[in-house]
């Protein structure tokens, strides 16, 4: 068989296997990538109300004027506040559990059940965890403040309250010092924590602790290190690839998250504090069914994530190669 | 010296511990609560005790009185179930084009899937929704399940284990007469069990809990899924924690079995997301 | 493997099966059921019930959950749309033709022997009549006036007020039955005024929101201003009607709720300008003493007419059926139910010049139906303006606010109103090609 011949039949074969895969690939994954790129351009409106016709960057224009679309991506940046302490948390929890501990299986299971449960029913339990009147949270925060001597201390309004810990004004950009406190954003990023410390990045961590040569370690105790000195200068850099994987899917999911807890937990509120860009897009695309305007929006945060990574990579890459 | 480093070395375990039982009391804690919760009269609910005086299990059955609750659970595992099982198969068959069949553009391919990874599922979601529109899917088991048959990520994740595969193999059994078809079958899919397995559980585990394309593909009651079904429920009957909170632990128990049940699936499955190509 | 896949395939295509099995379907037990998307009034169940009753092999129920406009639409294209579904004024019709989901039906309703724009009232036709093609029919029609509650009258001895009489009568009225407490605060009001009837008043003042081809805002016209400045006077200058901080304290006040008709029924306010429609509310209070007069007329005799119209879904398989719905509003039966219900009135004319409209048997003490008859009859749609869709009308709306919020002089806020929004026409006329075809088809000039 000829060379040409060959190649024509190993493609064959491979079509056929890959076919159904690559068929739906295209229909549902690069075609519309490719269509929302060509659709941002529109007035696309799914209704038809209105002839569709090119606008060229008349969406972008309209979003970059819009102040909401800075508020909230404001706040899609906010959320990604939690993210140093979910790691470092995820890191200690994995360092403790790498020192050859009885019952790593029971204690991993157990601090993995707040990840592989998260989703709908989770966060209504959320809700009502932070319900200010009658919430177990606020309860235990009032029993601990009276304790202290603060009689009748209230609890914070967590979810419907618009205060935050960067008194970020209401409804504008900007500050407002009587917006000082713990509100909506923090409920949500506690939330996130809980879930995190505990999840697939302390497997990771675990994994790679694991891959770490103990000779290096021991050679740096003889040295005199003390365990600190030693984590901080042995383990640490050891852990970097992993660190940096965890920090690039970090952001790139946390930029595009934020859409389940303002759609099931606060409706993106209160007064749009909660919203972020995710929910922007899905309020705008499915239930305005402003087609075009939408994928403008979700172009502009593809572009943000694309940058970020782009970042990461070459600021990560850097510390990587010594 | 060497007494002392043994006191210590014991004490930090100790403290060790001590640390990661308050770690995973702290994790538990909402999930006790919710469980209490549930066996609660409505009354109770409000109550700084976490425990019930009386225990209510009818809250289990009223959870499928005011709701279809078994149509939800129904539709979530029917679904899931398909979605599953469609995303192994095309994902392994592909897996198996990109690892161990030789033709010419396969790696460009490959590239392909590993760069649309990285875009965030909302950019596809409104072209897909607008064509289940027009092909008239919208609020139909077809429109729920197909668009979310095909995974990049499965075949990234199978190609990875099937890369690990000896690929010796392959060749004595081509030598031995075998076809393609076969080879994949008979050899290769065994071997990757453990990779089809874990992949089977993280799709049905998503696809369990999935709350966007629902949301927007469903209009009737019939095709609501148990994410759906919840938030409706609390919308509907919000005001009964002790019911809306026997809904959610009905609702995460298969999450948790399969969790335990399939945990060393799930350690590996996260490794090898994390593996590059 | 094979085996496992087959195996699993095997069981899933079994409990498809089920799936589809035991999903609902539309024409079960013999009947043919029909959706209509409209709002969960407690009314409508005794009209759907009488249809049912008509028509044996059709079941109509309803479903409030999906009233949106976008999702209508967007459904309907998608094949899971209503079969019937509600318009509540010129634009949401014009947007459900512009979307092609409507069903071009003046044909057939004209075979019904039916023709629609001219049996029904004048104020409904631009909520189911679009570029003169019929698409649906009214549910009813609205028009407002004032109510009285007698008992309060009588309280401060004040005579009911009689048609005919002028703004300066009603405010000198209204100002006796204002009774404020020593601190100022009032305990009851005069008038509750709704600040969305400023339209009322600024056409019956002889001003109108845009020029004839509504390529203009006319709000600084001086007949405009008087009706806004009107609008704006009752609360802040003869202050017989209370501010939106007023009525917020006057609900907490009383445990009663809030609302125009919850006060008048409460006896908070005297006079409360509303519609026909209050009564199903009202009737459940036995031994309220209600009267009904025509409000004052500046200069033209004229109100906001406004209807409720249903359109049937072109894409429904079972829109043939839908359209006997659409008969059926027509019908004596539906047009005699909904003015007994008092759901406003009925959309046919010849519905309301009845015996039984004027006086119902069940309700003797509603001795003023001629007077609703009368303002429906003078009343004319809101206007419309195709060049601010939706959100467009913004530059109108904020400056209405802030006179309603009682921050903003009425004449500053018209002429900037008017202004802002003859900018925005123009600017959507340039930037939308549609629209500049019809700006320059109507005034011949570029905007």
């Amino acid at each position: 068989m000829t060379s040409n011949a060959r190649h024509r039949r190993n493609l064959l074969i491979a079509l056929s296997f890959l076919l159904p895969n690559f068929l739906g690939f295209l229909i549902f994954t690069l075609g519309p990538v490719v269509f929302t790129f060509g659709a941002a351009f529109t007035n696309w409106d799914l209704q038809g109300i209105e002839p569709l016709r090119w606008v060229g960057l008349f969406n972008f224009a309209t979003l970059v004027s819009d102040d909401r679309f800075w508020i909230y991506l404001v706040n899609t940046v906010y959320f990604l506040l939690g993210m140093p302490f979910a790691i470092a948390g995820s890191l200690a929890v994995a360092v403790l559990l790498s020192t050859k501990i009885r019952g790593l299986v029971v204690y991993r299971t157990l601090l993995y059940l707040p990840s592989v449960t998260s989703g709908v029913a989770v966060m209504l339990l959320w809700k009502v965890l932070y319900n200010p009147d009658f919430g177990p949270i606020n309860h235990l925060i009032e029993t601990f403040l009276s304790w202290l001597g603060f009689e009748n201390a209230k609890g914070p309004t967590w979810l419907l309250s618009t205060q935050n810990l960067f008194a970020l004004a209401v409804e504008r950009l900007g500050f407002d010092s009587s917006q000082f406190g713990l509100g909506a954003r923090e409920a949500i990023i506690l939330m996130g924590l809980w879930g995190a410390v505990g999840g697939g990045n302390m497997l990771l961590y675990l994994a790679a602790l694991t891959n770490v040569p103990r000779e290096l370690q021991e050679a740096a105790e003889l040295d005199g290190a003390t365990r600190w000195q030693n984590f901080r200068n042995v383990t640490w850099p050891q852990l970097a690839p992993t660190t940096f994987f965890i920090v690039v899917m970090g952001f790139i999911g946390g930029l595009q998250g934020g859409f389940e807890q303002a759609r099931v937990m606060t409706g993106g509120g209160p007064a749009g504090t909660t919203t972020t860009l995710a929910y922007y897009i899905y309020n705008k695309a499915f239930t305005e069914f402003q087609m075009g305007y939408a994928s403008a929006v979700a172009l502009v945060l593809f572009a943000l994530i694309f940058a970020v990574t782009l970042i990461n990579w070459k600021f990560g890459n850097k510390e990587l190669n010594y | 010296m060497a007494a002392e480093n043994v006191k210590g070395e014991r004490a930090r375990k100790f403290a060790a511990h001590v640390t990661l039982w308050v770690l995973a009391a702290l994790s538990l804690l909402p999930f006790f609560w919710m469980v209490l919760t549930s066996f609660k009269p409505l009354a109770e609910v409000e109550s700084p005790n976490p425990f019930p005086t009386e225990w209510h299990p009818e809250n289990y059955r009223l959870v499928f009185e005011q709701v279809p609750f078994g149509r939800y659970y129904f539709n979530s595992v029917f679904i899931a179930a398909w979605c599953t099982f469609l995303v192994v198969l095309t994902s392994s068959m592909a897996a198996y084009a990109f690892s161990r069949l030789q033709w010419p553009g396969r790696d460009h391919v490959f590239r392909l899937y590993l760069a649309t990874m990285m875009i965030p599922g909302l950019v596809t979601t409104i072209p897909n929704f607008s064509l289940m529109v027009r092909l008239h899917l919208l609020d139909s088991y077809q429109g729920l399940i197909i668009p979310a048959a095909f995974s990049a990520f499965g075949t990234f994740m199978l190609r990875q284990f099937m890369l690990s595969i000896h690929p010796a193999l392959d060749e004595s059994a081509e030598v031995d007469g075998a076809r393609p078809w076969q080879i994949f079958w008979d050899i290769i899919l065994p071997l990757a069990r453990p990779g089809l397995v874990t992949l089977a559980i993280f799709t049905f585990m998503g696809n369990y809990g999935s709350l966007f394309w629902p949301l927007i593909m469903v209009k009737s009651e019939a095709l609501r899924t148990l994410p759906i079904g919840m938030m409706y429920f609390d919308s509907q009957y919000g005001r009964q924690t002790n019911v809306l909170m026997a809904a959610s632990v009905m609702n995460i128990v298969p999450l948790v079995v399969l969790f335990v049940v399939g945990q060393r699936f799930f350690v590996k499955g996260i490794m090898l997301g994390s593996v590059k190509g | 493997m094979k085996l496992t896949f087959a195996a699993i395939g095997v069981v899933l295509i079994l409990l498809s099966i089920y799936a589809y099995r035991t999903l609902p379907d539309p024409s079960a037990g013999g009947k043919t059921r029909l959706v209509w998307v409209t709002d969960n009034n407690p009314v409508r169940a005794e009209q759907v019930a009488l249809f049912n009753r008509l028509n044996p092999d059709l079941e109509l129920v309803i479903d409030p959950a999906n009233t949106d406009q976008q999702k209508v639409i967007v459904q309907s294209i998608g094949g899971v749309g209503p079969d019937l579904f509600d318009t509540y004024g010129r634009e949401s019709a014009e947007a459900y033709v512009a979307s092609g989901i409507a069903w071009d039906i003046t044909d057939r309703m004209l075979e019904a022997g039916i023709d629609v724009p001219k049996v029904i009232w004048p104020a409904a036709v631009p909520s189911c009549v679009v570029n003169g093609r019929v698409y649906g029919f009214p549910c009813n029609v609205n028009a407002n006036a004032i109510w009285f509650n007698k008992d309060v009258f009588d309280r401060s001895g004040v005579p009911y007020p009689k048609p005919g009489w002028t703004w300066p009568e009603f405010i000198e009225i209204a100002k006796k039955l204002t009774i404020r407490d020593e601190r100022g605060r009032a305990k009851q009001f005069g008038l509750y005024w709704d600040f969305n009837a400023t339209r009322d008043l600024v056409y019956q003042h002889g001003g109108r929101y845009f020029d004839p081809t509504a390529t203009r805002c006319t709000l600084d016209s001086p007949e405009a201003i008087a009706g806004v400045k009107l609008s704006h006077d009752l609360m802040y200058v003869h202050k017989v009607a209370p501010t939106p901080t007023e009525e917020a304290a006057l609900s907490t006040q009383g445990g009663w709720g809030s609302g125009g008709i919850t006060f008048l029924m409460s006896g908070r306010v005297a006079m409360a300008y509303g519609g026909r429609w209050w009564l199903n509310l009202m009737r459940k209070q036995k031994g309220l003493r209600l009267g009904v007069v025509e409000i004052p007329y500046a200069k033209e005799r004229v109100t906001v007419g406004g209807a409720r119209c249903t359109f049937i879904n072109k894409n429904s398989p079972r829109r043939e059926q839908a359209l006997r719905f659409i008969k059926f509003l027509a019908s004596r039966e539906y047009n005699e139910l909904l003015n007994d219900q008092a759901d406003a009135l009925a959309p046919l004319m010849s519905a309301c010049y009845t015996d039984r409209f004027l006086h119902n048997p069940a309700h003797p003490e509603e001795d003023y139906n001629a007077v609703w008859r009368e303002v429906v009859k003078n009343s004319i749609p809101a206007e419309f303006c195709p060049f601010l869709r939706g959100g467009e009308m913004e530059p109108i709306n904020t400056q209405l606010d802030l006179v309603r919020g009682g921050l903003k002089d009425p004449e500053l806020a018209c002429r900037d109103a008017a202004r802002n929004a003859t900018a925005r026409i123009r600017r959507n006329a340039r930037l939308i090609p549609h629209l500049g075809r019809l700006y320059r088809e109507l005034t011949g000039q570029e905007p």
